[in-house]
């Protein structure tokens, strides 16, 4: 049967009620390990409804420390952590939500060289990033790690969000081939960002794990979901792969990973 | 028929025309983000993304399905019954150069 406590058969009910998750795909979600990269705004709440929703084995990538403009929408964190390990402050809230998880800490940079080790002990990828070099670093790793990602952005009013399983469906590079030139694209910090619409976003790339987990309905594959706050809207866009992709495509150009210099090596890539 | 209300709010280069088509050769029906739309400017995909009050530098454009290249955007034409996308890129990022 389900390796379920009491205590946890309860915490889940509302879950396990649904008829199409079930003890069975409770069992699933505590079996599952998911790699969540960056404890920002995406991260915060992809983070929190993991954790929430009972998957078993949750990893954090984040060597940013919360800072107070963090705060308006980095909702995993809370005042008293400014200052402190962003990971650690994501993974101490995720043990009091939910006690029956196991959280690891990566406090560090994903490079070239450190991707595919870590990648590699999880089942699934959330991006949460908010620079494009480790965007496409962790593009290019999942999809020759044929790994499944949960990719997304957010920017002001807007976030995109779109599920890739590694190497069988569109990737990020079949729709956006090549990151921005430098300085093209501002930040957040540059452009601001409206705090909820990374809580939206970042609980529809939850939503997408959650459904990968437990086999229940059709994930965001070979299609990109475009949200806009400003008008409360949806736009899908039909995203097949694409054959001239340099990643998946036919004529694959990039066959080992590359890391684009956006010129800032000494800032640390934070989350959105 | 047809011709209904100006699109202030951009730059009244549009007419949303309901599912009327254009009522003359003045006028491109296009399919923008999913809205079908009379288009009175320019007929290139710089023009669209302008009148639009979109920034070319965030923008990518598809027409069709297919992803064009941002250096091609002035030369690029629209035809009646385009189809047109705008995907951005979000991700923060870009952080500018020094
Ligand atoms: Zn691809």
């Amino acid at each position: 049967m389900f390796n379920l406590s009491e205590e946890e058969i309860l915490r889940y009910s509302r879950h396990i009620i649904l008829s199409e998750v079930g003890g069975a795909g409770q069992q699933k979600l505590k079996d599952a390990s998911v790699l969540v990269i960056g404890a920002g705004g995406l991260g915060s709440p992809a983070l929190l409804y993991l954790a929430a929703a009972g998957v078993g084995h949750v990893g954090i990538v984040e060597d940013d420390i919360v800072d107070i403009t963090n705060l308006q929408r980095q909702i995993i964190h809370t005042t008293a952590d400014v200052g402190r390990p962003k990971a650690r402050s994501a993974s101490e809230t995720m043990k009091q939500i939910n006690p029956h998880i196991e959280v690891d800490e990566h406090q560090q940079r994903l490079t070239k060289d450190n991707i595919f080790e870590i990648i590699d002990m999880y089942g699934i990828i959330v991006d949460g990033v908010d620079n494009f070099p480790t965007r496409y670093l962790v593009n290019d790793a999942c999809v020759m790690k044929k790994k499944k990602l949960v990719e997304a952005g957010i920017l002001r009013f807007m976030g995109l969000i779109m599920s890739i399983s590694g190497a069988e469906t569109a990737c990020y590079r079949c729709v956006f081939e090549e990151p921005p030139p430098p300085g093209t694209v501002p930040t957040c910090a540059e452009a601001g960002v409206l705090g909820a619409v990374a809580g939206v976003v970042g609980t529809l790339q939850a939503t997408e794990v959650l459904k990968m987990i437990t086999g229940v309905g059709k994930p965001l594959y070979n299609r990109l979901l475009q949200f806009d706050a400003d008008e409360l809207r949806f736009h899908e866009v039909k995203a097949p792969r694409n054959p001239k992709c340099p990643v998946c495509g036919d004529n694959r150009t990039i066959t080992e990973l590359v890391e684009y210099d956006y010129t800032c090596e000494s800032q640390a890539p934070s989350s959105p | 028929m047809g011709e209904t209300g100006i699109n202030s709010e951009k730059t009244g280069m549009l007419s949303s025309g309901k599912d009327a088509p254009c009522p003359g050769p003045a006028c491109l029906d296009l399919v923008v983000q999913g809205k079908k739309i009379h288009y009175h400017g320019t007929r290139n995909v710089l023009s669209l993304l302008e009148s639009q009050g979109e920034n070319a530098v965030y923008a990518n454009v598809r027409i069709n399905g297919e992803v064009l290249r941002r250096r091609d955007f002035e030369n690029i034409a629209l035809n009646d019954g385009d189809e047109v996308d705008f995907l951005y890129y979000m991700g923060g990022g870009a952080r500018r150069q020094p």
